[in-house]
C-alpha cells in the first residue's frame, strides 16, 4: 500500500496501518540509530523512542515532507541530546581544523568494503574513528553519505545553513578518512 | 592562482564544497585535468571513497525479538 494512504488510515484509527508503518521503517530507523550511537542497546532504545513519538504525534504530521525524513530528524534529536547529557566525552574540535591534505600521508588503499562483516579489527577501527567525530558533524556526513540524503533534505533535519552542511561534510569526510588512514598505513607496514 | 596549477589540497577542497557545480566551468575543467595527471588525488579520492563505503556496508539489522518488544511497546501485538 502506498504510504500517503498507510499513513491517513493509521492517523483515522487504523492499527494494523500502523503496525505497517513501523514494520516498513523499523530496520532503516533502528540500523541509523546505531550509525549515529555505536551502540546497540542505545540505538535500540532510539529506535523504540522514535515510533513511540511517531505513534503520539502522528497526528500532527502533515505530509509536506517525507515521514522517513521525519523520523531521521527524531533520531538525529534524541542522539544529540545523549551525546550533549554525557559531557564527560570529549569530542575533536573540527571548526578551525585545517582540513588539507599531507601530501607526504597518502598511501593507496587496497581494501574491499563487501568484505567487511569478515574483519572484526576494522569494524573496531571504524566504531572508533566516528566515536571520536563530534555528533554535530557525525549526523550530517551520515544522512548525505551513507542516507544518500540531498544536501537540502539534511539541513532541515539539522537545522542547518546549506554552507554549514557542505562544510560539515567536508570536514566529516577527512576527518574519518585521516582517522582510518593510520589504520590502513599500520596494515601495509 | 592559475586554474591550471592548483595543488592537490586546493582540489578536494573545491570538489567538496561545490558538489553539484557546473561540470563545465572553467573551474571544473582545471580540477579534472589536475586529477587526470595527479596520482596523490586519485589515491586521496579513492581513499574517500572507501571510507564512505566502509561505513555504508556497516549495517546493523534488527532481530526477532527486537521487532516483538517493540510492537509490545507500541501496544500493537494483535496487528501482527
Amino acid at each position: 500500500m502506498e504510504e500517503e494512504k498507510l499513513i491517513e488510515e493509521a492517523k483515522n484509527g487504523d492499527r494494523t496501518a500502523l503496525s505497517q508503518l513501523v514494520k516498513r521503517y523499523e530496520q532503516t530507523v533502528y540500523n541509523f540509530a546505531f550509525k549515529v550511537c555505536r551502540d546497540k542497546d542505545k540505538a535500540e532504545n532510539t529506535m523504540q523512542e522514535t515510533f513511540l513519538s511517531m505513534v503520539k504525534s502522528l497526528n500532527q504530521f502533515s505530509g509536506k515532507s517525507k515521514l522517513s525524513t521525519w523520523l531521521y530528524t527524531v533520531v538525529s534529536n534524541h542522539c544529540l541530546m545523549q551525546a550533549r547529557s554525557n559531557a564527560r566525552f570529549k569530542f575533536a574540535s573540527l571548526d578551525d581544523e585545517d582540513t588539507g591534505i599531507n601530501e607526504s600521508e597518502i598511501v593507496d588503499w587496497d581494501i574491499a568494503p563487501d568484505k567487511l562483516t569478515e574483519n572484526e579489527e576494522l569494524k573496531k577501527h571504524l566504531d572508533n574513528a566516528i566515536q571520536n567525530l563530534n555528533p554535530e558533524y557525525r549526523i550530517v556526513f551520515l544522512l548525505r553519505d551513507i542516507e544518500d540524503l540531498s544536501t537540502e533534505e539534511t539541513a532541515k533535519i539539522t537545522g542547518l545553513s546549506i554552507a554549514a552542511v557542505k562544510s560539515r561534510l567536508h570536514r566529516a569526510r577527512a576527518f574519518l578518512r585521516n582517522e582510518l588512514n593510520e589504520y590502513v598505513k599500520n596494515e601495509r607496514n | 592562482m592559475k586554474e591550471t596549477n592548483k595543488n592537490c589540497s586546493d582540489v578536494i577542497n573545491h570538489i567538496c564544497e561545490n558538489l553539484g557545480e557546473d561540470n563545465n566551468s572553467p573551474n571544473c575543467i582545471a580540477l579534472k585535468e589536475h586529477l587526470n595527471n595527479c596520482p596523490n588525488c586519485q589515491s586521496y579520492l579513492k581513499s574517500l571513497k572507501l571510507t564512505i563505503n566502509l561505513y555504508k556496508n556497516y549495517n546493523v539489522k534488527v532481530t526477532d525479538s527486537m521487532h516483538n518488544k517493540l510492537v509490545e511497546i507500541l501496544e500493537l501485538t494483535d496487528c501482527r
